[in-house]
């Protein structure tokens, strides 16, 4: 990255850092936790969705497992809340690398037919086995997040935020480091070309199902500090209009960028606010915004940009 | 084992399955036809059943003419969704034409939650409630109808892709686009019939099933998973196929149901399609496609 790169990133950091102070009403600060714990969610969508070029429905059902990880062994078992995103990651890790490993022998519409039942099943499992899960109920009185030696209320929404942000801001750059790797850069290959990529010596199997369990495990960490912020979780977190949110999330800001899914949450969540007037009628507006996206900007609002940018500067890399 | 308890949830079953049958021809055909999974399918099954709800109850209108009714007009409107979501993607990949039925589902499913409310309707079919006797077992007459109906109908889209101009247009669009569009077949004439004839299946299906069961806006997640169900166990573009999963998935749910669990009855079609999907993704009763 070259140093003229940097000072927007630096001064977009700065501007999302004071944001808080900036709105000074709990209600807007509620909202940007919520951008902040969605834009990390559709990171973790991006890595497959963008970056490994699989369409997944199953995706909300590891975010559900992050949620329900983190809020039983905190309840149940006594773990300290600030472990919660790392056990969350590794129970959604798992299961995402048993599922990745079966399911990603198929590609294309089946796979993302495979990952709706699998999601669909999770769901079941979630709703029914109640002695675990306290079934369609849910789980509420989950613990606010903590940190140990140290006395803040997270239950307020200007604290908490600092917390999700710095937990998507690690996601980012974990992003941006891991595309600019060789690994990230075997992603983009079988994306591109699967047969291709093989032929050039990458293990077209091992290279996705790396990108799946990082991605779920992600949707995990989304999940556990949704759950220790709500304190309320119930199965329909694994709906199926969870994955329809981050889907819209990713495809409309721009997927198989950083910054694309990002804005893509902030627009999702600032419209849901602008829109409560119209009720249910916003779903009708998600929904059209998707479709136009995939018909008519297929690479997302970022791409807009990037297009006047590549203009300005004459044609310059975009 | 009680015998007769055993025959009725076979019975139940294959009623069932049929139901699936009709939703899953359409979802098969545009597959084979325009290479498409249509994720807004079960959205026509959905609008299907809705339309003959309001022709029947607010223009009195008799139920079976309100059913073709239903289904015309849910064709017509098929014609309209293949020419503004999928027409302009014709050669994008399969993923962006997914995320574009994606869109059209979630914009059919929640206008419809807009238009005609969240509350439930139940179409009130005459059939519905006069049961019949078949020996020691009871089926009401609704569900002797989808059965008879449905029947009927795969016999005719079969005798319709095998026989007719039309149909074997599809099967040529079907085998090679390129090749077909060469001998002068109007590919994209026969991509939009295809679909509007999906688009009528799906609503038939939802005219016929609808009144067995409550009906809500959402109905059409339910209609496209169990499509997809069927369409992954008969193998993605085959019409016998369809037929013979769609029958199969009733009659294992039925049991499933009856037998093990009916919370789970649901989680037995997808242990299904995960298992068809890595043990014969082809699909358990196509026999040796050519390999891609």
């Amino acid at each position: 990255m070259t140093s003229n790169s940097r000072l927007p990133l630096i001064i977009g950091v700065a501007v999302l850092a004071i944001l808080p102070f900036v709105v000074g009403n709990a209600y807007l600060q509620h909202m940007l936790v919520l951008w902040a714990i969605y834009a990390l969610l559709a990171l973790s969508l991006n890595m497959i969705v963008g970056y490994l070029g699989e369409l997944t429905f199953g995706h909300a059902a590891f975010f559900g497992i992050g949620a329900y990880t983190s809020a039983i062994l905190s309840m149940n078992y006594g773990m300290p809340v600030w472990l919660g995103p790392f056990a969350a990651a590794i129970v959604a890790g798992f299961f995402g690398a048993v599922i990745g490993y079966v399911a990603l022998r198929i590609v294309g519409p089946q796979f993302a037919i495979l990952t709706l039942g699998f999601g669909s099943i999770l769901y079941t499992i979630t709703n029914y086995w109640v002695d675990l899960t306290r079934g369609p109920m849910g789980i509420s009185g989950i613990p606010p997040f903590s940190l140990p030696g140290l006395d803040i209320d997270f239950t307020r929404a200007d604290r908490m935020y600092y917390v999700a942000l710095i937990a998507l801001l690690l996601v980012a750059y974990g992003c941006h480091a891991l595309m600019s790797s060789r690994t990230g850069r075997a992603f983009i290959a079988v994306r591109e070309n699967a047969p291709l990529a093989a032929s050039t010596g990458i293990d077209v199997f091992h290279t996705k199902l790396l990108g799946f369990t990082i991605a779920t495990a992600l949707a995990g960490v989304g999940g556990a500090l949704y759950g220790h912020y709500l304190r309320v979780i119930t199965p329909d977190l694994m709906n199926l209009q969870y994955v329809a949110a981050l889907i819209i999330m990713v495809i409309v800001g721009g997927k198989g960028t950083i910054i694309g899914p990002i804005i893509g949450a902030g627009i999702y969540v600032a419209l849901l606010e602008a829109l409560r007037v119209v009720g249910s009628l916003r779903l009708v507006v998600f929904a059209a915004l998707l479709t136009l996206c995939v018909i008519f900007l297929p690479g997302g609002l970022v791409s807009l940009w990037r297009r006047y940018a590549g203009r300005g500067a004459a044609g310059g890399a975009a | 084992m009680d015998f007769i308890v055993f025959g009725q949830q076979i019975i139940n079953g294959l009623v069932n399955g049929m139901g699936y049958v009709l939703i899953a021809t359409g979802l098969t055909l545009v597959f084979g036809v325009l290479r498409i999974v249509n994720f807004a399918h079960g959205e026509f099954y959905m609008l299907g059943a809705f339309l003959t709800y309001y022709a029947l109850t607010l223009f009195g209108v008799d139920y079976l003419v309100s059913a073709l009714l239903a289904t015309v007009a849910v064709a017509a409107l098929g014609i309209g969704a293949n020419k503004f979501f999928f027409r302009p993607l014709r050669r994008e990949h399969e993923f962006t034409i997914l995320l574009s039925s994606l869109g059209l589902s979630l914009l059919i499913a929640n206008g419809a939650e807009e238009i005609f409310g969240a509350d439930p309707k139940y179409v009130m079919s005459p059939y519905a409630d006069e049961a019949m006797e078949l020996g020691p077992f009871v089926v009401t007459e609704q569900r002797i109808i989808v059965f008879v109906a449905a029947a009927v109908v795969m016999a005719g889209v079969y005798w319709f892709i095998r026989y007719t101009r039309m149909g074997k247009m599809m099967q040529a669009t079907a085998q090679n686009p390129e090749g077909a569009a060469l001998t002068g077949i109007n590919t994209d004439f026969v991509h939009g019939y295809t679909f509007a004839l999906a688009c009528g299946l799906a609503a038939l299906a939802g005219a016929l099933v609808g009144p067995t069961a409550m009906l809500f806006p959402t109905v059409g997640a339910w209609a496209v998973l169990k499509g997809f169900i069927v369409v992954v166990m008969g193998g993605l573009g085959s019409v016998t196929g369809a037929l013979l999963g769609g029958l199969l998935l009733g009659v294992v749910e039925s049991l499933g149901g009856g037998y093990i669990s009916l919370g789970f009855k649901d989680a037995i079609g997808y242990a299904i399609i995960i298992a068809v999907l890595l043990w014969r993704p082809q699909g358990l009763f196509s026999v040796s496609r050519s390999s891609r």
